[in-house]
């Protein structure tokens, strides 16, 4: 299926020259990676350069694995971040029927509010948030990592969310509310899953935007069971020593979960579910 | 819960196979028996108390949590109401910084001691912080005594106790004994005659990967321990006890063409300022430098790391100075310090004075190779038969100075470091960059 | 309140269903209530008190005491240098790295929508960079351009372009280092934008191709006159975050250059990190991240009404 003709349609080679450039562009810092995490430390300042591992060998990923307790920022990485997703969609799901759809006034006013706060750097914001969050006593939970992502995915997740419903013609509601469905029954059935593509683009951008985040991490779940991931890899480091094999493998480990996950839904994301748009 | 359960049998496998090459660094080394006992302080019966919860936040791998885990729990059978959690979250002076700025700003409780680097007291107390000690341990004059003396100016601020060390750390100069031994070369004692020692070993060598000299050029802080080395080593001083600026240019701007100078000589790689404290060591490491100045820690990883080629073959001798100058090297060292809104003030500031303690700090020698902060404890035999090096050590710290205290120390490091790299990556000549570093200073330390 | 004799009294049923079934108005509230409600607790009192700390001389170190100085940091930040070089830096990534992302994207997406038999190794592909943590892929890209232990350097050894005994110093020529790390911003954000990109390709209708193409239309002007137009919602979508977040851009040159070579890469974002974190001047760390904020605010006006409108 596709949305647009291809440019090469006889020009197979082309298309596959195409198709290995993307492939180099995306794989070839996490095959790098890979090496790196089964070399070890004296092999990288050999020059020149070695690409293959002299002596390949696992011992960087134990000592990843038992320097920190790697599966566990693992796991709270992927209960907050599929925590924030859900949250961030639904919020801004919401918010985003409204703007896109409903008779607002200032609907202007009200966007533009939501986008300018992610204008602020965070790190000037730190400081209150972690006042806030532990007033609230919700240091060092999982919530109190959620609830900042979402507002920090609410801007792009809103903004995703009412272009792409606003891409869908109206009638399609109203249609379905003239056959009796509510407004919030004509989302569910009808505008939902139109805007599918749009639904699982704020997904994934929500989801990584919370797999990525550091400051936050940083300071609000400092303690060693509820660290997440890009924290916790910074652990391997010294003061002086910075050890790229073992940090590569930990790296490694980052990274598996998360292409799985791209691996399996990107097909939803591409076009599984709406045949390349709308008919007429 | 499945996930808990699966955690701990990988934890299980993996705590059986990492066993042996973790560790192997404790084995390599002969422990002294009598370290194995408990070390002794000065008993005070401890009165049965409420229990406390003490939690200390010390830095990553480089502090040597293991260690200080083993003097958590030593004190901890000497007192026991006390439990001591430590977290070692903030893995280097910067990511420390990040989240200290964060929880201090907000003058959270909920840690009681915190392991800091020798610049931040004056900066940390000066914003409130931390605790005064003085109150709990005594007078400077009698709690600070036995310390070596760049600490007791460093931790003590306007009268008041802001910390006290951990252990000590020093950029030392490290060099192949076997190679200066194999062609002859006489131990340097300025940078000049360092040039030609290393000029010697490389054209004989004849290997193109092997470097005379290594040191830090990038923007971190062990640049200005680069921009102050030969700076310090002709007489002067960037400020004086009040505090104010006393940037001598012309020593300042012959310091920074002197690293340029061996640069151009081929002594120092042409891209010096990409060069941070890990690559210095690594590259020493895998055997590809003749001399390199490096902090204290490196010595253990020479000798004790699987894949090093070095083993043996190192030796540390006083950093050279200018020509005409005196040897001067860099202090480091890391501090204890309470915090200012602990609820366990008296309580953080005896276990603080357990940490800094002598024997603590035999310990810390003993078996992790961490400089002592006591002059005396570096010839103490026991040490000695532990750490042999120490004896060269010790010439060299005495030699020590810290860098410039100031309550600022943020702003002073920007401006020293970042000038640095860019006067070492040719961007700056060395005259554009002390103008720069000295009004940047002016601005801050008037 | 006076009653009006034709309106029959309100019943039971007739306000259930004003509950199930509210007006637009009604409606509208609820839905966007829980959205501001979390904006208000999360980030309303901290821009509040930001934009309170920018009128005070706030530096922590020293023990200062706060003190008003009302429009002082404005005025100092106007006579800053170091605000100046880092917003001229700042702009210069932003002007590089959106169009460059967005092309790179647009490219990327358009090869991803492809037939190809396996689809998936080219879409993991696009969406492998985002993979990696952002603070990670700053330093796997400042090693790349390593000087001695660089990809970069092997490469064009390898392939006889570059003389062994002189290689390239990427990272300590200002030119240079501006460029690596905009490549790096590009590397990781295209994939970003083709994904926005992607899901919109996949909300054009075919029936317009089909039609163009029985009316004779080249592919090139089907590019044109179809794909680009019906793209444009997404495209400013994805432009005013990547707008947004080249401005705030902080981790990569952090973490590849420190601002280095001197302060030759120093973005706003850095020295507004630098000012609140090391000297501890929370003031004017305030005031800078003020006008940051009014920067974004003014570049993005004009793509925020363009989607507003578009309703």
């Amino acid at each position: 299926m596709r949305a647009i003709p291809s440019f090469t349609d006889n020009g197979r080679g082309l298309r596959l020259l195409a198709a290995a450039i993307v492939v180099i562009n995306g794989f070839f810092p996490a095959v790098w990676i890979l090496l790196t995490s089964l070399k070890s430390e004296a092999e990288l300042v050999s020059t020149p350069i070695t690409w293959w591992p002299e002596a390949a060998s696992l011992d960087n990923y134990v000592r990843a694995f038992t320097d920190q307790p790697l599966l566990r920022y693992l796991a709270n990485s992927v209960i907050v971040a599929a925590g924030a997703t859900v949250s961030s969609l639904i919020i801004s799901g919401l918010a985003s029927y409204a703007i896109a759809r409903l008779n607002l006034r200032r609907r202007q006013l009200n966007l533009t509010c939501i986008v300018a706060s992610s204008m602020f750097p965070l790190v000037t914001l730190l400081v209150p948030i972690f006042e806030t969050l532990r007033s609230l006593g919700l240091l060092n939970t999982y919530i109190a990592l959620v609830l900042p992502y979402t507002v920090l995915n609410l801007p792009v997740c809103t903004l995703v969310l009412v272009s792409f419903f606003q891409g869908i013609p109206r009638d399609l509601e109203n249609a379905a509310m003239i056959d009796g469905c509510t407004r919030m029954g004509a989302l569910w059935r009808v505008v939902l899953p139109l805007a599918a593509p749009g639904v699982f683009t704020a997904g994934i951008l929500a989801f990584v935007n919370a797999w990525d985040e550091f400051l936050l991490a940083l300071s609000l779940n400092s303690s060693p069971d509820m660290r997440t991931l890009p924290v916790g890899i910074t652990l391997y480091q010294g003061e002086f020593t910075f050890p790229w094999p073992v940090i590569s493998a930990a790296l490694i480990v980052a990274i598996v979960p998360v292409a799985l996950l791209i691996a399996l839904f990107q097909e939803r994301v591409v076009g599984g579910l709406t045949q390349g748009g709308l008919k007429g | 819960m499945r996930r808990a359960h699966f955690v701990g049998s990988l934890a299980a496998l993996a705590a059986t196979l990492a066993t042996a090459p973790q560790r192997a660094l404790a084995q390599a080394r002969p422990i002294a028996p009598s370290t194995a006992t408990a070390p002794s302080t000065p008993s005070k019966p401890s009165t049965p108390s409420r229990p406390v919860k003490l939690r200390v936040f010390a830095g990553g791998a480089n502090q040597r949590p293991d260690l200080m885990r083993l003097l958590f729990a030593e004190y901890s059978r000497q007192h026991p109401h006390v439990s001591i959690e430590a977290e070692s979250g903030g893995a280097t002076s910067d990511l420390q910084r990040q989240y200290l700025s964060t929880v201090l700003n907000a003058r959270d409780p909920a840690i009681d001691i915190y392991l800091i680097d020798i610049v931040n007291p004056a900066q940390y107390f000066g914003a409130g912080w931390l605790e005064p000690l003085n109150a709990y341990l005594g007078p400077p004059e009698q709690v600070m005594k036995d310390y070596l003396p760049a600490y007791q100016r460093s931790n003590v601020i306007g009268g008041q106790i802001a910390a006290l060390p951990a252990f000590a750390d020093a950029m030392l100069m490290y060099y192949r004994r076997d190679l200066l031994e194999k062609h002859g070369v006489p131990l340097p004692r300025t940078w000049g005659e360092l040039a030609t020692a290393a000029r010697r070993v490389l054209d004989a060598e004849r290997d193109p990967a092997l470097q005379g000299l290594s040191i830090q050029g990038a923007p971190i802080e062990g640049a200005v321990c680069t921009f102050l080395l030969p700076y310090w080593s002709q007489g002067f001083e960037v400020s004086d006890a009040a505090g104010r600026l006393t940037l001598n240019r012309e020593a300042a701007a012959r310091g920074l063409q002197q690293w340029l100078s061996l640069v151009d000589a081929g002594v120092v790689k042409r891209n010096v300022a990409e060069v941070k404290t890990p690559d210095t060591v690594n590259e020493f490491k895998a055997g590809k430098v003749v001399f390199g100045i490096g902090w204290g820690f490196a010595w253990d990883r020479f000798a004790s790391d699987p894949d090093s080629r070095v083993r043996g073959k190192v030796g540390v001798m006083p950093v050279p100075a200018m020509a005409g100058g005196r040897s001067v090297t860099c202090l480091g060292g890391w501090q204890w310090a309470v915090s200012a809104f602990s609820r366990h003030k008296a309580e953080a500031a005896q276990l603080v004075k357990f940490l800094s303690s002598r024997p603590s700090s035999r310990l810390l020698a003993t078996r992790g190779a961490l400089l002592p902060h006591t002059l005396d404890i570096y010839t103490d035999p026991e040490v000695l038969a532990a750490v042999p090096w120490f004896r060269d050590a010790a010439a060299v710290i005495e030699g020590g100075r810290s860098r410039p205290a100031s309550a600022d120390y943020g702003q002073v490091s920007d401006a020293i470091r970042t000038t640095t790299s860019a006067v070492l990556a040719r961007t700056k000549t060395p005259e554009q960059g002390v103008a720069t570093i000295a009004s940047r200073l002016a601005r801050v330390m008037r | 309140m006076s009653v009006n004799a034709t309106a029959p009294p309100p019943r039971w049923s007739d306000r259930l269903d004003r509950w199930r079934d509210p007006d637009e108005r009604t409606l509208a509230l609820l839905l966007l209530a829980p959205a501001f409600l979390l904006l208000a607790l999360i980030v309303v009192y901290p821009i509040g008190k930001l934009i309170f700390n920018s009128f005070f001389d706030m530096r922590l170190s020293g023990g200062r005491v706060p003190r008003f100085v009302g429009f002082e940091n404005y005025l100092l930040v106007f006579a800053d240098v170091d605000f100046w070089n880092a917003t001229k830096n700042t702009v210069l990534i932003t002007l590089i790295t959106v169009p460059g992302a967005l092309v790179v994207g647009l490219g990327l997406a358009l090869l991803a929508n492809m037939p190809f038999r396996r689809q998936w190794p080219v879409r993991l592909a696009l969406l492998l960079p985002w993979a990696l943590p952002l603070s990670f892929a700053g330093l796997i890209f400042a090693w790349f351009f390593h000087t001695d232990y660089g990809v970069a350097n092997d490469v064009l050894r390898r392939l006889g372009l570059a003389d062994a005994g002189e290689p390239k110093m990427w990272l300590l020529q200002p030119g240079w280092a501006m460029a690596a790390i905009c490549l790096t911003i590009i590397w990781k954000t295209s994939s970003f934008m083709a994904l926005i990109l992607l899901a919109g390709l996949q909300m054009i209708p075919r029936s317009l191709y089909e039609a163009a193409e029985v009316d004779g239309a080249s592919r090139w002007q089907q590019f044109w006159q179809i794909t680009v137009p019906m793209l444009m919602p997404s495209i400013v979508v994805a432009l005013i975050f990547r707008t947004i977040s080249a401005l705030q851009t902080f981790d990569i040159p952090y973490t590849m250059t420190r601002g280095g070579p001197g302060n030759a890469t120093e973005t706003l974002a850095m020295l507004i990190h630098k000012t609140t974190i090391d000297y501890l001047d929370v003031g004017y760390g305030s005031t800078l991240a003020v006008c940051m904020f009014v920067l974004s605010l003014v570049i993005t006006a004009v793509y925020l009404k363009r989607v507003g409108n578009a309703a």
